[in-house]
């Protein structure tokens, strides 16, 4: 049974939230304050991490919460080594208030009020997206991509040596590079396959990710040789 | 990390602006000292001192020092600007939050009435849930009504009305809002004390001076709400809360309008930042005064409202308005 964790302040969406997601089947806690998550989520490394609590297949986080923000939360988390996908929902629905929080490291947000129906379906499509990005590439447990290698069951990426942990979004994104190599991917498709947006989003988001991957696997990333801008188009990974 | 940055640099993007005033400020004072020093008359050998460079070093200096005002006026209205937008848009913030919150939850209970078979317990709790939301709603619709509504001027007609059962009202009220224990709020107070208003003006300002008191006190609450008058002709409310109090930094701005303590994305309670400004505007416009005290952060906080009282046969008469409401 998939476990979530449940972070909102606010009783009401709390108890709706959890009576919903119990009847399809997940195991659910609630954490109804900031500081708590993080002790949650991201515990300090002296702490074991069976004491925090089970493994956690998918976070609901609030924005706004008492003690520390919803951003804030998931920042943490990643800087932890804590990859568990994000789903953020607040009541700032503007588009670029879904690109900050995008960016801050959330892998999918919704904001208030939304359809019960929409919100099952990202919680069931955040942790199938999940299983995706977790299945061999390419028919191979690991891909090499120019000198570096993904273990994408594991979200991560060695290179001469070093191992960079990918989040979900990364691991989505180069997956989707990987399985089309040689082809190029318009940036439309990206926001849709990636990051469950609407293709016409205006945003830097795909391209600060295309960075990030630059970063990890180029040996300039500002001259990339591997993971190319098709000018007006989308990116392309270069055929081995 | 560059989202880090990225995120705190649009929240608040005009702090930069005060900063390049300072500098400035910095900048100018500099070179007055140094013009001060080169161009001063004495600084040059005697032969050279003519009454055109005194003139000049004169008006050099006046130039300096107007420019010096000048940059330090705009600073000041800058930063004016920059806190008044902060707390707009902390506003802002706080609203969207308190009218969005509870519709998301109308609308979640709504759906979940509609998509789930729920048996008659859970329909009966859901529908408890959904009317507790419509009450917030319909509290901070009122919050900024009022803002809007109450304003300084003189109430246009004040009518005699009796205090002590207004804030026995607003006790009731409160115990009702939050489902409190008879005792969490004590009344303590004569049975009548009259003043002159609009009665329901007044019970709105007491009633968000209660529920401020339940909403930043901890369980068990404990609230104290004191009516008196003095021979003097002053009556007073007084609400004492044992709550988390606030440190004497906040005490001089807790009645402007949106101010709110803390961060607003990390809200830790329910509220506009309007609460307390429709108290002050009310009371102004009652010809009287508020005060705060807090002896700091955990220690609670009492506040206090005085208003004209009406003494002789004037207070007699009894308000018909307020026969009325109550």
């Amino acid at each position: 049974m998939p476990r979530v964790l449940l972070v909102e302040d606010e009783e009401h969406l709390a108890a709706g939230i959890r009576f919903n997601l119990e009847l399809d089947g997940y195991d659910v806690e609630t954490i109804a304050d900031g500081l708590r998550a993080v002790e949650r989520l991201a515990p300090p490394p002296e702490v074991p991490t069976w004491d925090a609590g089970p493994a956690v297949d998918l976070v609901v986080l609030d924005v706004m919460l008492p003690g520390l923000d919803g951003f804030q939360i998931v920042e943490r988390m990643r800087a932890a080594g804590n990859y568990t996908p994000v789903l953020m929902l607040t009541a700032k629905g503007l588009p670029e208030d879904v690109v900050q929080g995008l960016e801050a490291g959330a892998d999918d947000y919704l904001p208030k009020p939304f359809d019960l129906p929409v919100l099952l379906a990202r919680v069931r499509g955040l942790i199938r997206r999940r299983d995706w990005a977790r299945a061999p590439a390419e028919g191979a447990a690991l891909v090499r991509v120019g000198a570096a290698e993904v273990d994408f069951a594991n979200f991560e990426l060695r290179k001469e040596g070093e191992t960079v942990r990918l989040t979900l979004l990364e691991a989505m994104l180069l997956k989707l590079l990987v399985e089309r190599r040689a082809r190029v991917v318009t940036k439309a498709e990206i926001l849709e396959k990636v990051w469950n947006l609407n293709p016409d989003t205006e945003t830097r988001a795909v391209d600060n990710f295309v960075m990030r991957l630059r970063r990890y696997l180029e040996e300039d990333a500002r001259n990339p040789r591997l993971l190319l801008t098709v000018r007006g188009v989308g990116y392309r990974l270069v055929a081995e | 990390m560059p989202e880090v940055s990225q995120l705190s640099r649009s929240r608040r993007p005009k702090w930069h602006y005060v900063a390049v005033g300072v500098v400035l400020i910095v900048v100018a004072v500099a070179l007055t000292v140094a013009w001060q020093i080169l161009a001063a008359p004495e600084s040059v050998p005697s032969r050279a001192v003519g009454p055109a460079r005194a003139v000049a070093w004169f008006f050099g200096s006046l130039l300096f020092l107007l420019l010096i005002a000048g940059l330090v006026l705009i600073v000041i209205l800058l930063l004016r600007e920059v806190r008044l937008n902060e707390r707009q848009s902390n506003f802002v913030s706080a609203v969207t939050h308190e009218l969005k919150t509870p519709v998301a939850s109308l609308k979640l209970y709504l759906d979940t009435l509609e998509y789930r078979d729920v048996t008659p317990d859970r329909r009966a709790e859901f529908y408890r849930t959904m009317r507790q939301d419509i009450e917030r709603l319909n509290g901070t619709i009122n919050n900024v009504l009022g803002a809007a509504m109450y304003t300084d001027r003189p109430v246009a007609d004040p009518r005699p009305l009796d205090l002590a059962r207004l804030a026995r009202r607003t006790v009731e009220l409160t115990v009702n809002r939050y489902q409190l224990p008879k005792e969490a709020i004590r009344y303590v107070g004569p049975a009548s004390v009259r003043v002159a208003g609009d009665v329901r003006a007044l019970e709105t300002a007491v009633l968000n001076l209660l529920d401020n008191a339940v909403k930043y006190s901890r369980e068990p609450v404990e609230i104290e709400i004191e009516v008196w008058g003095d021979a003097d002709g002053q009556a007073h409310v007084r609400v004492r809360d044992h709550g988390i109090g606030m440190s004497r930094t906040h005490l001089p701005f807790i009645f402007t309008r949106f101010y709110r303590i803390g961060a607003e994305v990390r809200r830790s309670r329910t509220g506009t930042g309007l609460g307390l400004f429709i108290v002050r505007s009310i009371v102004k416009g009652h010809r009287g005064t508020i005060t705060v005290d807090s002896p700091g952060p955990d220690r609670g906080s009492t506040f206090t409202i005085t208003l004209p009282r009406l003494l002789g046969p004037e207070a007699e008469g009894d308000g018909a308005s307020e026969a009325a409401h109550a």
